[in-house]
């Protein structure tokens, strides 16, 4: 299939269009998923990937997740470092169930603790429940920078302690 | 909102020989009854999750509880019920009603009398469920599980 054929496909094709990461082209199904999108253009799970939006507005964090992304033909995205993105997103685990957290790397453990906790409620007794990742639980008091919180990273929101006994 | 688990015979089985062969009739031992997101109401699973115990209360290993959420995750399973021993008399202690695994409404918790050697079985068994103001209330064992 030829370059010219291609581009005419992704034009006629309403399952397939043109999107622009990081300034290169390429062709998408559509729609498509956060996950695909980080792949298709290679882009490494610890960058985030932003959809751009006009206006003062600011550009929207996509995740490196399942989750269902209808695309617009020509739309652009771009990624960065957990350094320069001043929003990224995150996933949080309760009970099996996966979801997912627009944050800032300056906001608090416990800032997003307390969304978590709402997100995945009624939960009483919030102050039971913690934020874990890599195997360690996260101190409330910490930013998410502080605590190393990147990007598409996976939380744990559990209990710090199980136990039972007469 | 509370929900009628159907438990097939072979997990209740299980449940007991874990609680039997790790307990030995003088620690108490828990287990837990997992089911997938997709049909939560059919138990399909017993976990039984690395511990220490005594004879009169358990603690999960911290390493295995991180491993075990991740496990969920990617089953998209959901734990349903709690199941532990007690040495003798089944309740649910101030301990076992602070630190549970999950803290939803509407999770269960089974205590299972005499370290589970008796009969497999409900026999003086004690089923608690938590409320929507995050205490336990007793419930009957017929209204939330039933054996297939």
């Amino acid at each position: 299939m030829s370059e010219h054929d291609t581009k005419h496909q992704a034009r006629t094709d309403p399952q397939r269009v043109r999107v622009h990461i990081d300034e290169h082209r390429y062709e998408s199904p559509n729609p498509n998923t956060g996950a695909a999108l980080y792949v298709l253009a290679k882009i490494h799970q610890d960058h985030q990937l932003f959809r751009e939006v006009e206006g003062d507005r600011e550009d929207e964090p996509i995740g490196f997740t399942g989750n269902e992304i209808r695309l617009r033909e020509d739309e652009h995205f771009h990624s960065a470092d957990a350094e320069h993105a001043a929003l990224f997103t995150v996933e949080v685990l309760y009970d099996g169930v996966k979801k997912p957290f627009v944050v800032r790397p300056n906001e608090t453990v416990k800032q997003l603790l307390d969304q978590a906790i709402k997100a995945f409620g009624p939960l009483p007794n919030p102050h039971m429940l913690s934020l874990y990742l890599a195997g360690k639980e996260l101190p409330d008091a910490e930013t998410l920078k502080q605590a190393g919180v990147k990007p598409n990273d996976v939380l744990l929101l559990r209990p710090s302690t199980v136990k039972g006994g007469v | 909102m509370s929900t009628l688990y159907r438990l097939p015979s072979e997990v209740l089985e299980e449940t007991f020989k874990h609680l039997r062969e790790c307990g030995r009739g003088h620690e108490e031992c828990q287990v837990l009854w997992v089911s997938p997101w997709d049909k939560p109401e059919v138990i399909t699973r017993v976990v039984h999750p690395k511990h220490a115990a005594h004879g009169g209360g358990f603690v999960l290993d911290d390493q295995w509880l991180n491993d075990f959420w991740m496990e969920l995750g990617d089953t998209n399973s959901g734990i349903r019920v709690q199941v532990h021993t007690h040495p003798a008399e089944a309740f649910h202690s101030k301990t076992d009603d602070d630190y549970p695994i999950i803290h939803k409404p509407g999770f269960l918790s089974l205590v299972i009398p005499n370290f589970g050697l008796g009969p497999v079985g409900f026999d003086d068994a004690y089923l608690t469920e938590i409320q929507p103001d995050g205490r336990w209330r007793k419930v009957t064992i017929p209204s939330r599980l039933v054996v297939a």
